[in-house]
């Protein structure tokens, strides 16, 4: 059982209410639920619209075709009715016109009935959210206005559900951050509140700065003052911080790096989603220096990442970025496992109060003190490619790659990061192996056996060249031929992308 | 000397053009720097940040720890090391070049945050390391192989801005009085909250039409005065030598500093750690 639920409206309506109430009564009744989110870049008005994907089984992205609409306005339905199956249902506005701010919760209740499950959750939660009378009325008014359709069962799965910037905060969290420091920026803004509201709870400290520029150098200053220390962004900042990235190449002071992206070049489409920038998290910076890229492919994957990318800087004064993008940002996830347990490790290095410590932006000696002798300038950069091979290493006792569906299929696919979802639904029942890139850098060794082994391999990216493919290409000599690329800044939905796979 | 040299200083060869004043704010650094650190107050207590150009070379010649930023990022590098540590005694050194040009934003900012700590800008004018452009402070008409026909824009008063900006601690000194500088720098990093002295210095090498002002320089008494410090500030205007060019503190006033408004760094403060030590 799979249906996608379409609810939109204007910003400011409270769609985002909808698939927040719906989802979490949902997985109560043991269903997983996938969010996607679209909205453009307004405040107020516009045509904003989640789809609500809800199933018995694992669910990790949605389909393109549509078994029912909730509408907060006429242009919803205007908008998205040529996508409704002949037998789809749409919940409009009417009857609930007078309910004021709570035509949304009743909208919530109305859904709720046709998916035929109990009312009591529904009640439940809505109390939990508003604790007020006129929501529960709502509710019930919502719920009691239409009729079964789908008769859903109580399951018995127990799930829970965070969102891609969540699990980003909550692995920061678990890895005992200290400073997180952001100007805002679309889509990595989540993590910024996420983190800024969970500041008494946790202990750690949150701090807007000017620009990503303040954002970097002060970042390297509290890191290398001891604390253990997070930046976000997304392009267009992160474009901004490359000089601070490249002291950190240089200073050796740990930095962990979150680089939520959107589709480019420029503002781009701000609040739409693009595997773009693949190509500047592993390069951006000038000189050589080590580095770490990893791209989570889900919420469970950024809570355990996020927390590795934290471990590998710290023990080795290094760059880690943690690469995602709105579609993983934004999206909400599902599911009824728990992550790893996290790796603890505390700051062993000696730190101002404790002792004279230089760091520096030129080549230096061991004492900190600038350089230009030859042989130190040649020595240092010998250490650099020692301590990324040592990285290499340590990166070998992670995830670098995972494999999904078929692991002796003689057809693979290759991809990376928020299209994880869409791919893993998109190949269920296919004889398909699935290669999922974790780490990005260092590339594992084991992706050339894997494409060696395979009589078909196909890319799978969102973004216009196969950055991901180049890369493969570098680091193997393989050039991978089969593409499905999709650059019209949406994610992959599964039905239009097992289309796609078919052709080849 | 001698004892300063040990306490304070390094065995890096100095870099500095012979007679460059920044031998003696070296000087005058280490002076301040002995009344400071004592008691309480160890040496690993205090951190720099540095920009890049002549004066931060400094870096190698302070035995205190710190980093070595980038050109232009002297302030949010002490904001970032304060945050890490609110007990650290945080000093910047920077220039004219790196601080009103390539980091403008930040200076402003940094009047806002009054966070606890000090910026010391040596303006000579100038872009020396990299041979002789204009900065923001450099005056009209100066002819450089930027511009043949002389600089066209009106040089910035940094005091005025520092005033408009709500910098709580104002100073100017002249680099070539070590022991007044010395006093006054004391005085800056004593102050609770961001300071800021300029420190007007002469470079021998380019823009040497600008030097020599010390006849324009008087030493002035702490002023906590606003509508007095702007009237001090439009003194000197930094196109020409004419005028008067008063020295030691021009504003002082105490304000909420920002390690004293977050209750995860007043944590610290009162437990004398920084995060490490949680």
């Amino acid at each position: 059982m799979r249906l996608n639920i379409l609810i939109g409206g204007e910003a400011g309506q409270g769609i985002n209410k909808i698939s927040e109430i719906v989802s979490t009564v949902m997985n109560y009744y043991g269903y997983y639920t996938f969010n996607y989110r679209d909205y453009p870049s307004l405040v107020r008005g516009g045509h904003n619209f989640n789809i609500l994907c809800i199933s018995d089984t694992k669910v990790a992205s949605y389909e393109s075709v549509l078994d029912g609409i909730v509408a907060m306005d006429e242009l919803t339905i205007k908008l998205h009715k040529s996508q409704l199956k002949k037998d789809g249902f749409v919940i409009p506005v009417k009857g609930f016109e007078n309910l004021g701010r709570n035509i949304n919760v009743a909208q919530s209740g109305a859904l709720l009935k046709v998916l035929g499950l109990g009312k009591q959750a529904l009640i439940d939660e809505v109390n939990n959210q508003f604790h007020n009378e006129e929501s529960n009325k709502a509710a019930e008014l919502g719920y009691n206005s239409q009729e079964n359709k789908y008769n859903l069962e109580e399951l018995s799965n127990a799930i829970s559900k965070i969102t891609g910037n969540q699990g980003i905060a909550k692995g920061a969290i678990n890895s005992g951050i200290n400073m997180y420091l952001a100007y805002p920026m679309t889509p990595s803004t989540g993590v910024l509140h996420e983190l800024g509201s969970s500041q008494e709870k946790h202990g750690h400290m949150v701090f807007q700065a000017e620009n990503e520029i303040a954002v970097v150098n002060s970042a390297l200053g509290a890191s290398f003052a001891g604390a253990k220390t997070m930046i976000g962004t997304s392009g267009g900042g992160y474009d901004l911080m490359t000089e601070g990235l490249s002291l950190q190449g240089m200073s050796e002071i740990p930095l962990v790096v979150y680089l939520a992206s959107r589709p480019g070049p420029a503002t781009g489409v701000p609040t739409y989603t693009m595997q773009g920038d693949l190509d500047v998290a592993l390069r951006s910076g000038h000189g050589e220096f080590p580095r770490v890229v990893i791209a989570p492919g889900d919420a469970i994957e950024a809570i355990e990442k996020t927390n590795e990318a934290f471990y590998l800087a710290e023990k080795f004064g290094t760059l880690a970025i943690l690469l995602g993008d709105k579609h993983l940002a934004e999206s909400e996830f599902s599911f009824s496992e728990q992550p790893n347990n996290p790796i603890k490790f505390k700051v062993r290095r000696k730190v101002p109060g404790e002792a004279i410590v230089k760091a520096s932006s030129y080549e230096h000696d061991k004492y900190g003190n600038t350089t230009e002798d030859a042989n130190i300038a040649c020595e240092n950069g010998i250490k650099r490619l020692e301590k990324y091979a040592k990285i290499k290493q340590e990166c070998k006792n992670f995830e670098m790659i995972k494999i999904h569906g078929n692991p002796d299929s003689k057809n693979l696919i290759i991809g990376w990061g928020s299209t994880k979802g869409a791919i893993l639904d998109a190949i269920d029942g296919l004889d398909y192996k699935f290669l999922q890139i974790l780490y990005a850098k260092p590339l594992s060794d084991d992706i050339k056996e894997h494409i060696q082994n395979s009589d078909k391999v196909i890319l799978v990216e969102n973004n216009l060249t196969g950055q991901m493919g180049y890369l493969i290409r570098e680091k193997t000599g393989i050039s991978i031929k089969n593409r499905i690329l999709k650059f019209d800044a949406r994610p992959f939905t599964s039905d239009k992308l097992r289309e796609e796979i078919s052709k080849f | 000397m001698s004892w300063f040299k040990k306490e304070f200083g390094t065995k890096q060869p100095i870099t500095w053009c012979p007679g460059c004043p920044n031998h003696m704010t070296l000087e005058a650094v280490k002076k301040a720097l002995k009344k400071i650190v004592k008691g309480k107050i160890k040496q690993k207590d205090v951190v720099m940040a540095t920009g890049i150009g002549c004066h931060p070379k400094i870096f190698d010649y302070l035995n205190i720890g710190g980093i070595y930023g980038l050109h232009g990022r002297v302030l949010p590098t002490c904001l970032g090391m304060k945050l890490g540590n609110p007990n650290l005694i945080v000093l910047g050194f920077a220039g004219d070049g790196d601080t009103y040009a390539e980091g403008m934003g930040h200076f402003i900012h940094a009047g806002r945050y009054n966070c606890d700590m000090t910026l010391f800008v040596s303006d000579n004018q100038s872009f020396s390391l990299t041979t002789g452009q204009p900065t923001p402070t450099t005056q009209q008409g100066y002819k450089s192989k930027v511009n043949p026909f002389g600089e066209f824009n009106q040089p910035l008063n940094p005091i005025k801005l520092a005033l408009a900006s709500g910098v709580s601690f104002v100073a100017r000194v002249n680099a070539r009085d070590i022991q007044h500088t010395a006093e006054i720098l004391e005085k800056a990093i004593k102050h609770k909250g961001f300071s800021f002295i300029e420190i007007i210095q002469d470079c021998l090498i380019f823009n040497k039409d600008i030097n020599n002002k010390d006849n324009l320089m008087y030493k002035i008494k702490d002023n906590d005065d606003k509508k007095k410090a702007e009237a001090l500030a439009d003194q000197w205007n930094y196109n020409t030598k004419e005028g008067k060019i008063p020295i030691g503190v021009i504003y002082k006033i105490e304000k909420p500093i920002l390690s004293d408004e977050w209750p995860q760094l007043i944590k610290l403060k009162e437990k004398s750690i920084g995060w490490k030590g949680l």
